[in-house]
């Protein structure tokens, strides 16, 4: 099993986005369900985790709130914004286009990347 | 979007709290530590994994912190609130970079501001950016600025479809006279009716002209310019419908236009242009044209498209043929040319000065950067990075430099204002020198560049120091040679520059200086001129003209206090007629192989009222010049040059008119001592001077020796005679020499001042440099003389460095300096000296400068006490 891969600049948003479109989690969920729907294959560093959960902030695609988590603890919970869930369907789409190309340029049928 | 954008605002405005962050992160690390021993590690490794797991948090703290939009505005704003409290701290020494960068870039706005004017900024009228100046021009010569004749005018004007306006303007002098107001000549164009909505300009009283002020049956009327207004008719607005007398014919006054409007070029009255007997001649070429390019036509396609015309036009008028169009800015139609070089030279001048004061203040700066490395050292270890350590100190010589700019600004203000009172009366009155958005954004650029110019070195080397070392030892030498390398550099380089800068002030100066020294026998502040026109409707030939002169010049001699009077073609020094020369038994068949000479014609009297000794033979008498009487006296350089080793007296010579008719044969009757009748240009032609009885010209200038003022008696003798008659160009001889010799004069004086301004800068440079380096020796130079060294070894010692510095400077300087002078004496109005012994004067004059400039601290450094220099440190 790979320890890290190397994620496309981008993936990550698109990663934690997609993640938060089920529903708000808070940061360590988020690690968890994206390596666990990806079968250990996406280990998300805390190192590059926060700093893009910031940026998504920032740019007004997800919001933050404070709240309880299963435990009761304290932690920040992560919601999609309306913005965020447009941003989200327009990087899906554009991963569908490039990674159908890049199916093609490897010769495989569209259908097997999808 | 909106959302988006107004959560960008949001965040750019409001920080989050750190500890926000903190609690995050801590949530996260139980959660990993947590979900460890669910798995069975045991509590402690597992909190150590999770912590290896996460890497630094301080890493991801300040990663966080960089998502944040403008988040790089706080880190800027930090480095600029530690710039400014540092400059603050050195105060002193903040200063003297200041005053440096405030005349070093001072000097450069000052002079990009006259450059802007002379050379780029628009004509000042509204689409003055698409106003051109239309020419003939001669196809198989350089000559592109030639008038064009009125039908070609019209074929022109008819085809071309690249102008919104076309209008033309021919110019002549007007004589302004009235009943009961003595007559005064201006500046008169005739003009097409068009031109005053071509640039826009309504009158400021009256009206300017209608369509139909241009028929030949209509009224003559006439536009006067606001000077003329204030002048002959101080202001009164009963002005408007006067009638007055242009040249002597009837015209009235319509209109005055606004104060400052001469278009096109210092004009103080305009007439319609009507027709007249020689208008529709296609040789008669007397008219230039202005015009407004339509938008997105270049003037470059303009002249493609007029010289097309034009070659349509000559296949049918052989007169026209050869010839073409030109279509060129203000700018380029009347300050191309020398004028454009000079002022280019002028922006290299200051570019060097600049270069000077950023070397300089580099040099303070490294000197300095010793002294600071404890605190960059501190910096460094503290965890800022080289970048962030260069970056503020960028920052902090962008703030010297801009504050120095602002300074500049107030003396680039006064240095305009004192060019613009230097050249008002013989600069076009369109150019203007004032500060436009093109000289704020090259102010602007100036700052930031030199600020980044002369910080970047000093900054690279502060910021590349060894931390432990410095820390340590707790010693100012540790950066030993590279950085006196470095300043000696600078210091070579500012000598070169200086020494070319005073190369050229020097060669200006001292062309400026023979050009005073001319005629020395003349006494130029006793004697008055002014010039006559008489004009062809009231002085048909020569002997009505002669008639009129003989008349004048007894009632001249009897004003009061004037001592001589005469009457000559031109003044002393104000150049002169040149025409071909053929001597008696030498004839030369090929008109091109002719000599040339320059000739005076004048009255009785002359020689007496310039003083200028006759060597031989005898001055003219009343019937020399007659016909069969022709005689000349020429100077004796021309009399040596033409008939070598011989008796002149009795030789005869003819001169040729520029038909190429040879006239009589003239005698000559005596030899002047030399003198020198053109200021301009170089190549003097022999001087040779003829009696007006046998040139009587239309155009001649009254020459009155007179200790007190005697123009007013000169102004009403003359209209005693002919009361039309104004008085031209009234001016003492030496305020006349003055005006010819502006252009040395004006630039050489900008010149020197930049050059002194150079000096000054390199001389405090090496200064700053020596007295730093003996300073920093202190110790060295206590052991020295307690070993006994002498004064002589100190002095040398500490001197050396000085002296190697000052020579490289001048020897790289004189390799510039020579091309220098050769392009200065090539200018094509060739009043600049090519002599090398100027650059001589001044290397040794830089050289003495800079010794100086080394021996002041180095005498210093030998009165050192050994005992207190040894303590030191």
């Amino acid at each position: 099993m790979p320890t890290s891969t190397d994620l496309l600049q981008g993936t990550l948003d698109l990663l934690i986005l997609q993640t938060l479109a089920l529903e708000p989690m808070h940061g360590w969920g988020i690690t968890q369900r994206i390596q666990q729907v990806s079968k250990d294959v996406f280990q998300i560093g805390q190192g590059s985790l926060y700093p893009a959960l910031y940026r998504l902030e920032y740019k007004g695609w997800i919001k933050a709130e404070w709240g309880n988590s299963e435990n009761n603890r304290r932690a920040k919970f992560y919601a999609l914004t309306a913005a965020g869930r447009k941003q989200l369907r327009s990087e899906v789409e554009t991963w569908d286009r490039l990674s159908s190309a890049v199916g093609l340029v490897l010769g495989r049928a569209v259908e097997a990347s999808q | 979007m909106i959302a988006e954008f107004l959560t960008w605002i949001r965040f750019l405005i409001f920080r989050k709290k750190h500890s926000e962050l903190d609690d995050e992160l801590r949530f996260h690390l139980e959660q990993s530590i947590a979900a460890k021993v669910a798995a069975g590690v045991s509590p402690s490794d597992a909190r150590r994994q999770s912590m290896i797991e996460f890497g630094g948090i301080e890493t991801a703290r300040e990663q966080c912190d960089r998502q944040r939009p403008g988040w790089w505005a706080g880190i800027i704003s930090q480095d600029a609130r530690y710039a400014i409290r540092s400059i603050l701290t050195h105060r002193w020494f903040s200063a003297a970079i200041v005053a440096t960068l405030a005349l070093g870039i001072g000097l450069n706005t000052m002079v990009f501001t006259l450059v802007n004017a002379v050379l780029l900024k628009p004509y000042p009228v509204p689409n003055g950016d698409r106003l051109v100046s239309i020419a003939g021009r001669n196809l198989s010569s350089d000559d592109r600025s030639l008038p064009f004749s009125y039908p070609d005018f019209q074929d022109y004007k008819a085809q071309a479809s690249s102008f919104e306006f076309f209008e033309a303007v021919t110019s002549e002098p007007g004589v302004l006279s009235e009943p009961g107001n003595p007559p005064d000549q201006y500046q008169l164009v005739r003009t097409t009716a068009g031109i005053f909505s071509m640039v826009r300009t309504k009158a400021f009283l009256g009206r300017t002209f209608l369509p139909a002020d241009a028929q030949s049956a209509s009224a003559p009327v006439v536009v006067i310019g606001y000077n003329v207004w204030q002048e002959r008719y101080a202001g009164l607005t009963g002005v408007i419908g006067r009638q007055v007398r242009v040249n002597g014919q009837p015209a009235s006054i319509i209109g005055v236009m606004p104060k400052g409007f001469r278009f096109p070029d210092n004009v103080d009255l305009w007439m319609p242009l009507l027709p007249m007997p020689n208008l529709d001649k296609r040789d008669s070429r007397t008219l230039w044209g202005y015009g407004i390019l339509k938008p997105g036509v270049t003037s470059q396609r303009a002249a493609t498209e007029l010289d097309g015309i034009a070659g349509r036009i000559a296949s049918q008028f052989p007169a026209n043929k050869g010839l073409g169009m030109s279509v060129l800015t203000f700018q380029q139609r009347v300050n191309g040319g020398p004028i454009r070089i000079v002022f280019l030279l002028m922006l290299a001048a200051v570019g060097f000065v600049l270069l000077i004061a950023c070397a300089d203040v580099a040099n303070m700066m490294l000197s300095r950067s010793l002294n600071r490395q404890r605190e960059m050292s501190i910096r460094t270890a503290l965890g800022a990075s080289r970048w962030r350590i260069v970056r503020q100190l960028l920052i902090e010589s962008v703030f010297l430099s801009t504050l120095g700019g602002i300074l500049g600004l107030g003396l680039a203000a006064s240095g305009i204002h004192w060019f613009d009172l230097a050249t008002s009366t013989i600069r076009p009155t369109w150019i203007l020198f004032t500060m436009n958005y093109t000289v704020f954004g090259y102010f602007a650029a100036l700052c930031i560049l030199s600020g980044l110019l002369f910080g970047i070195l000093p900054a690279l080397r502060s910021s590349k120091i060894n931390v432990v070392d410095v820390l340590k030892e707790g010693t100012l030498n540790v950066t030993g040679h590279r950085g006196a390398w470095l300043s000696s550099a600078l210091v070579v380089f500012q000598f070169a520059l200086t020494l070319v800068l005073l190369t050229g002030a020097g060669i200006f100066v001292r062309s400026l200086l023979d050009r005073l020294a001319v005629n020395p026998f003349i006494p130029a502040d006793q004697i008055t001129t002014a010039r006559l026109h008489l004009p062809e409707e009231r002085y048909k030939d020569n002997d009505a003209r002669i008639h009129f002169y003989d008349q004048l010049l007894p009632r001249l001699r009897s004003i009061a206090g004037v001592s001589h009077a005469a009457i000559a073609s031109g003044a002393p020094g104000m150049g002169s007629a040149d025409e071909q020369i053929e001597l008696e038994h030498f004839p030369i068949a090929n008109p091109s192989e002719r000599p040339w000479i320059s000739f005076v014609a004048q009255s009785p009297g002359y020689f007496d009222t310039i003083h200028l000794p006759l060597q031989q033979g005898r001055d003219f008498n009343q019937t020399d010049g007659a016909s069969n009487h022709e005689a000349a006296v020429l100077t004796r350089a021309a009399a040596t040059r033409f008939w070598p080793g011989e008796n002149p007296i009795g030789r005869r010579f003819r001169l040729f008119d520029d038909k190429n008719k040879p006239g009589p044969w003239i005698t000559v009757i005596g030899i002047s001592a030399n003198m020198v009748q053109e200021l301009q240009g170089r190549d003097h032609k022999p001087l040779v001077f003829v009696p007006y009885r046998q040139e009587g010209w239309d155009n001649m200038a009254l020459v009155v020796e007179s200790a007190a003022d005697p123009l007013q008696s000169m102004r009403k003798t003359v209209q005693s005679l002919d009361n039309e008659l104004p008085l031209n160009e009234p001016l003492r001889l030496k305020d006349a020499i003055a005006e010819q010799l502006w252009f040395l004069r004006v630039f050489g004086e900008v010149f020197l001042a930049f050059a002194l301004v150079a000096m000054l800068m390199a001389s405090v440079g090496i200064y700053a440099v020596i007295a730093h380096a003996t300073g920093s020796r202190t110790r060295e130079i206590g052991v020295r003389v307690a070993l006994g060294a002498s004064r002589r070894n100190i002095l040398f010692l500490v001197m050396r460095r000085g002296l190697w510095q000052i020579g490289c400077g001048l020897a790289l300087g004189l390799i510039a300096a020579f091309p220098l002078t050769h392009l200065m004496a090539s200018l094509p109005n060739g009043s600049l000296s090519s002599d090398p012994s100027v650059i001589f004067v001044v290397a040794f004059t830089l050289a003495t400068v800079g010794v100086f400039a080394c021996w002041l601290p180095a005498r210093r450094a030998t009165g050192l006490d050994p005992i207190r220099a040894i303590r030191y440190e």
